[in-house]
């Protein structure tokens, strides 16, 4: 399989995966790897960078719709996180496109199938990404700090 | 009741908000094809309860002005206001009709907290305030319709009284307190006014109440809801004047047997058709208490029961927490509390801090915003740490 993975956060409450996934990934696109959250806003940005680093593709989250989070805040949250963590990855030039924050409930799936592909596509179509390099270290990072003074 | 029973109980109830959140979330796809999630009005219901309780009160005011606590002079005061001040009907009308918007508005916003659990686990706090925020709700819509003072007036007093005899021991002192003596008299619109503003304004002690544990609550609707609203409102008014069902004044002789029916308010009287009063008080009393106990009756409000996700509460790793408050700010619950340092933290970022976060457990919903808040690692769900994430991204990248 030469398609290059892509990893979705995906949160408990939106989007039914029962009709669209097995084994940890999506039934239609094999490459799209699924990982479980009980809310989008779990998911900590420098994660989704992590995931860049070990060799991903492209990694999204998909949260409830605007709106509807359970946890009242959650998504918008998230959506303003990924938004700061695009303007870093920028200055990394690291190409935006390749982090994404879905919004879909749960009887959404068709609607959000659609999206994921043309995410996919879109990536597709990107410059080869950097070579993976591993792991992080494990300390924490200081780019974390700089994410701290943004908001 | 046997064990068996019970559980087949909760397995029914289990199964039916099961269904009804499937359906609420069914037609709120619906809804988005007509509306951008921004604007979808089901996702603002609090705020559109707030926006019809706050042109209640600004009607209110103008109408107070005008309104005189007499038997005499009560109608004929709301009559003049209707008749000769000029837009006095309307903002009559406004009043009315906001009253209703806002008790469709509060149903709405219960029922969809309800069956999009919404009220489960720590988030009890919003739930049993709005209980009360409704019983209060109720009851001043029905004073105020006893203020008007005309033949409906009349009849719903008859009825209230009849429902507070029928309360075993208090009754007839209940009946004292609110007619200010043995029948009514000028007393007793004095009272009724107090009882139609005091307990709207005490509205308000228990929105309180309900947001203290909501962290930027929503309480306005998007703008182009509140204009259509408030348009509406006053359409209605103009369009369909209250005095439409032209009720004549009370008089000692009239006996008045029926009455327009408002539904949004007076659903309790129409079941005296068919219940004695004390039959009505005691319905009433049920649904009041079993609503508080929605949250924590049914033993399907476990999260294993429910087959959803137990992360276990929030729990702040101090050694590495540096006091930034980021995750105080996020914490949609209020749950996260920013206390002075007792000690230095261990890694670099930490150790000059002055604050440290805590997690008031009670508070926590265990939904983990606090975790993607938290830039420092600082933060963990016990049961989904960081650590079992990045496993996973591992795992996600090898296959
Ligand atoms: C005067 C009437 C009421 C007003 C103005 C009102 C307003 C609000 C507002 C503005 C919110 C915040 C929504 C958000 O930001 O997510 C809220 C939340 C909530 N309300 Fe009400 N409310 C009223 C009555 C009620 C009633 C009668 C109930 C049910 C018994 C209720 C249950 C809740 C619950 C459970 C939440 C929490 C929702 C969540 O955690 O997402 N409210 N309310
Ligand atoms: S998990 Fe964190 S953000 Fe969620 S309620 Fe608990 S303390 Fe607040
Ligand atoms: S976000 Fe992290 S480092 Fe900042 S106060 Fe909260 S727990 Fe401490």
């Amino acid at each position: 399989m030469t398609e290059p993975t892509v990893v979705g956060f995906i949160c408990d409450w939106s989007v039914d995966l029962k009709p669209l996934s097995e084994g940890g990934h999506l039934r239609e696109l094999p490459h799209v790897r699924i990982i479980r959250v009980p809310c989008s806003g779990f998911v900590r940005p420098s994660w989704l960078e992590e995931t860049l680093t070990r060799g991903a593709a492209g990694v999204f989250v998909t949260g409830c719709p605007y709106g509807d989070c359970l946890n009242r805040e959650g998504n918008f949250l998230m959506r303003d996180r990924i938004e700061q963590l695009h303007r870093r990855l920028q200055r990394r030039k690291v190409d935006p496109a390749r982090v994404a924050m879905l919004a879909f409930g749960l009887h959404d799936g068709p609607g959000f199938l659609a999206q994921v592909k043309a995410f996919v596509e879109r990536i597709a179509s990107l410059p080869a990404p950097a070579p993976a390099r591993g792991g992080r270290p494990t300390v924490a990072q200081p780019a974390g700090a700089s994410e701290g003074d943004a908001s | 009741m046997s064990s068996a029973t019970t559980d087949q109980a909760t397995g029914r109830y289990a199964r039916s908000m099961t269904a009804l959140l499937r359906g609420t979330l069914r037609l709120d796809v619906w809804i988005n094809r007509v509306y951008p999630t921004d604007f979808n009005p089901l996702y603002y219901t609090g705020g559109l309860s707030n926006l019809f309780l706050l042109t209640l009160v600004l009607s209110g005011i103008f109408l107070f002005f005008y309104y005189e606590a007499s038997l005499g002079s009560a109608f004929a005061s709301i009559q003049y206001l209707t008749e000769r001040v000029p837009y006095g009907g309307v903002i009559r009308g406004v009043h009315r009709y906001a009253a209703d918007g806002f008790i469709v508005g509060i149903l709405l916003h219960l029922f969809r907290n309800w069956f999009t659990d919404r009220y489960l686990f720590a988030r009890d706090n919003p739930w049993i305030s709005g209980m009360f925020l409704l019983l209060f709700a109720g009851f001043v819509g029905v004073t105020g319709y006893q203020l008007v003072w005309d033949e409906r007036a009349q009849l719903l007093t008859t009825l209230v009284v009849a429902m507070l005899y029928s309360i075993p021991a208090a009754g007839q002192g209940l009946v004292h307190l609110l007619l200010g003596g043995v029948g009514v008299s000028d007393t007793t619109l004095v009272r009724l006014l107090y009882l139609h503003i005091g307990p709207a304004s005490a509205l308000y002690a228990f929105l309180w109440w309900h947001y203290l544990r909501l962290r930027h609550p929503k309480i306005w609707p998007p703008g182009v809801w509140t204009l259509f609203c408030v348009g509406l409102v006053f359409l209605l008014a103009g369009l369909i004047p209250v005095t439409r069902d032209a009720i004549p004044p009370s008089s000692p002789a009239a006996r008045p047997t029926h009455f327009p029916m408002d539904v949004f308010f007076m659903l309790p009287f129409w079941f005296m058709n068919i219940l004695p009063a004390g039959g009505v008080v005691a319905l009433l009393v049920l649904l009041f208490v079993g609503g508080l106990a929605i949250p924590y009756l049914s033993r399907r409000e476990t999260p294993a029961q429910m087959e959803v996700r137990h992360a276990g509460v929030a729990q702040v790793v101090d050694g590495n927490c540096t006091g930034c408050e980021l995750c105080y700010y996020d914490c949609p619950y209020n749950a996260i509390v920013m206390v002075p340092s007792p000690g230095r933290g261990l890694t670099k970022a930490a150790a000059n801090r002055t604050l440290l976060a805590v997690v008031i457990e009670s508070r926590c919903v265990e939904c983990g915003i606090c975790i993607g808040a938290c830039p420092f690692e600082a933060l963990e769900l016990p049961k989904l740490m960081e650590r079992d994430v990045l496993n996973q991204v591992s795992l996600a990248m090898q296959t």
